[in-house]
């Protein structure tokens, strides 16, 4: 089911009413009823990948569990591994065995030799990449002893298969998120605002800012030959804003859901293209998978504790498991290690934590010298971007070529004013917002008649221009 | 929680109004005139409406007979037209109807048009019947194969559309389909306008399907019992005057048998001209208007 569909339309509010009315304070209820609720919300996709939920599901209660109980070193490792294995081992089947297989023979046909080896005709579960995650962060601070196991299978359940956040995140800790199914759950008519204020807000993101740049994204780089160079900067810039509205706004509809039922999320995005450098950039772009690599991987590795080489290693491996993470194709491995070739010369220079406060803090505008640092920072993202949206790395490669051209100077082929002063609307509003943990967190300083018309004002720029219903981008991760 | 939803259920009713609002003076969805049956069984317009199409461009209007389009000023040397949404024609201004553009070209006849989307054959030529008392010298039946088609119950019983009963050949006349529903979501604009913009997708799949029925032109379908329905026409229905004119593009075969049968026929060639059509459906813009009605009235120029 897809949050921007008539049908979620018509699931919200049910599954609100019979949660809060039937299920009351009774927390057993009140999980039931979020499981059952999550399991149609997934099963609207496809009811047979439920099954691979469940059964994740009843792997790391009962690894959890046999943790707690076990005392010696060496077995809580192999009931670790063992959990890692079946997680990440359903994660390399269904994402990356025919990207392995296909690279295998791809490298064998290059050194003149033929390989046989046939692929698998399988479809990618949504979100498996997500809630593999999840629960593998459970096992993790388990074994590791920051967290109790949980005893409640049903809690545990609800905790894997959260709807709001199950197929494209935020990635929630289990020290954050198990703890919430645990306690009582009051309504809170702040947060009940709240929760639907940040909602209108991932809507407007998704649907007028992200969908709308989506088709002039997708015109460009699919025909991408045929333009100047400065079109294809302005199709880039589409598609910055289309893969930032689609998934920041997936991430804000999913914190407000959460929100209406009692739950808090982590926050995922912070203005990331407010940024002055890249290292900023990352503390504020999907923040729940750049903490999660940071804690489980790039921390164990050694961090940025060892010297140059060791600093070098863990910056490439993070970056590039991370690109890996989003798709398995070389497209993404490319991003990914662009980005850490970005980000190593602050590391090495020790720069990389200068630009740790708000942008611009207590101004109502940015200095000459912010301005120009959040440009090129998002210049940056841009080129990476061209790595993420081409099809292959050719593809990436002559759009960049053709990009910076003699014609980049030359006027863009295509000017869609309409789309662009929307951009424009959202960077103002997301601007004038980016001390909040989202956009329309502090909007009572407007008096309530004000306040409704800016929110019928979004409503109907939602309903206007509403064009083709796409799927959220990151749902194929 | 009874604050929450006092306010939800508040903000719901000033958020309808405003919706309502803007969806009637954007004119984002066009009027949809009201349908009643006739004591022949004919579905047709309430007579002398009038709205708008998307938009607000243009007006359609429904004359005093209950048919889309202007009456002519005489009856005398008439020519009917009859049609299903091709004939309709609300998509395009008053200026762009067949009636109008045909008038333009032959301008010794009066012309008027009864048209209907969904009408078939079989309940074109029961309008025809009812169109006889203006004594038309002659009937134009816009017809495309699919018209044929729903005209025959064994082949698909479809309770909104009259057809023939080929068992004991009756006549079935159509029903208005959920018509209190459909006043509703007519009326109530901002419903209508969401209903379109968001359809549900086992709906639109279904849409989907019937326009790729259109498509298949290479064989007769059901042939016997289209055979059957034509010679159902000729017996009961009085084809002298009539002239079925066939859309571009359409079963060779067919047009041969209604040629045999007793029918004049015209068939109207695009040139697979794809100006014809609008973009996003199958019905003819303003050229395609034009160029169907010049091709008519060479057709029946040619015959006097």
């Amino acid at each position: 089911m897809l949050f921007n569909s008539v049908e979620f339309f018509l699931f919200l509010p049910v599954v609100f009413l019979l949660y809060w009315l039937i299920g009351g304070k009774r927390i057993k209820t009140q999980n039931v009823l979020i499981v059952i609720s999550s399991y149609i919300f997934y099963g609207w996709w496809d009811w047979r990948f439920l099954f691979l939920i469940l059964f994740s599901s009843l792997v790391d209660f009962s690894v959890g569990l046999l943790l707690n109980k076990t005392k010696k070193s060496y077995d809580r490792k192999v009931l670790l591994w063992v959990s890692i294995c079946i997680n990440l081992g359903f994660l390399g089947l269904f994402k990356y065995y025919n990207f392995f297989i296909n690279s295998l023979v791809d490298s064998f046909t290059f050194f003149g030799s033929q390989l046989s080896v046939s692929t698998l005709n399988i479809i990618l579960p949504v979100g498996i990449s997500f809630y593999t995650f999840q629960t593998l962060s459970y096992t993790i601070d388990v074994y590791n002893r920051k967290l109790e196991p949980s005893k409640d299978f049903v809690g545990f359940m609800a905790f894997v298969s959260f709807f709001p956040q199950l197929v494209a995140g935020p990635i929630e800790r289990a020290t954050n998120l198990l703890p919430q199914f645990s306690i009582e759950r009051k309504f809170s008519y702040s947060k009940g605002v709240d929760g639907l204020r940040q909602i209108l807000w991932g809507l407007f993101k998704k649907i007028v800012i992200a969908d709308n740049c989506a088709q002039y994204a997708n015109i460009i780089f699919n025909n991408h030959t045929e333009y100047n160079g400065s079109t294809l900067l302005l199709g880039a810039f589409f598609f910055a804003f289309q893969i930032y509205g689609d998934f920041s706004g997936y991430s804000d509809i999913a914190i407000g859901v959460s929100r209406l039922f009692g739950f808090d999320l982590k926050q995922n995005f912070a203005c990331p293209y407010f940024s002055r450098d890249i290292a900023e950039f990352w503390r504020r772009w999907h923040i729940s998978l750049s903490t999660w690599f940071r804690d489980y991987l790039y921390i164990p590795l050694g961090g940025s504790k060892g010297g140059v080489k060791m600093k070098i290693r863990n910056t490439l491996i993070i970056f590039i498991v991370s690109g890996f993470w989003h798709g398995a194709n070389w497209t993404f491995i490319v991003w990914g290690a662009l980005n850490a070739l970005y980000f190593l010369p602050l590391l090495l220079l020790n720069k990389n934590r200068i630009n740790t406060n708000l942008v611009a803090e207590g101004n109502y505008l940015p200095s000459i010298k912010e301005l120009g640092q959040m440009g090129f920072t998002f210049f940056l993202t841009l080129i990476a971007w061209v790595f993420f949206r081409a099809d292959n790395i050719l593809q990436a490669l002559s759009y960049l070529k053709q990009m910076f051209s003699n014609t980049l100077f030359s006027w863009v082929e295509i000017f869609p004013s309409t789309i662009l002063l929307l951009v424009l609307f959202f960077i103002f509003i997301e601007w004038f917002g980016r001390s909040n943990a989202h956009a329309f967190e502090n909007l009572n300083f407007l008096n309530k008649p004000l306040r409704w018309s800016f929110y019928a004002l979004l409503i109907v720029l939602i309903f206007s221009f509403t064009g083709e219903q796409q799927q959220f981008i990151y749902f194929q991760f | 929680m009874k604050k929450f939803l006092k306010n939800i259920i508040l903000f719901s009713i000033v958020i309808l109004i405003i919706g309502e609002i803007t969806v009637r003076v954007t004119y984002a969805v066009c009027d949809i005139p009201q349908r009643t049956i006739d004591k022949f069984g004919i579905q047709k317009y309430l007579p002398n409406q009038e709205g708008y199409w998307v938009g607000g461009d243009h007006k359609w209007v429904i004359n005093a007979l209950g048919w889309p389009g202007e009456l002519p000023k005489s009856f005398d040397d008439l020519i009917v037209i009859i049609g299903d949404s091709y004939i309709e024609n609300f998509m395009n201004p008053n200026e762009y109807r067949q009636s109008v553009l045909l008038k333009k070209n032959i301008n010794k006849y009066n012309f008027m048009e009864a048209g209907r989307s969904g009408v078939s054959l079989i309940e074109a030529m029961e309008i025809s019947k009812q169109l006889d008392s203006l004594k038309p010298i002659q009937t134009l039946v816009y017809v495309n194969d699919n018209d044929f088609y729903e005209s025959i119950r064994e082949i698909k019983a479809l309770t909104d559309i009259t057809q023939l009963q080929l068992d004991d050949k009756t006549i079935v006349y159509g029903k208005m389909k959920s018509p209190k529903i459909k006043k509703i979501l007519y009326n109530w604009k901002l419903l209508y306008y969401l209903y379109n913009r968001f359809p549900l997708t086992s709906l639109s799949g279904k849409a989907e399907d019937s326009n790729k029925q259109k498509t298949n032109v290479d064989e007769l379908k059901s042939k016997n019992k289209v055979f059957e329905l034509l010679y159902y026409i000729k017996d009961n229905y009085d084809i002298r005057n009539k002239t079925l004119v066939f859309h571009p593009n359409m079963n060779m075969q067919l047009i041969e048998k209604c040629k045999s049968v007793g029918f004049n026929v015209i068939i109207l060639d695009s040139n697979e001209d794809n100006n014809w059509t609008f973009d996003y459906d199958s019905h003819w813009t303003y050229y395609g208007h034009e160029r169907a009605a010049q091709q008519v009235a060479d057709a029946l120029l040619i015959r006097k």
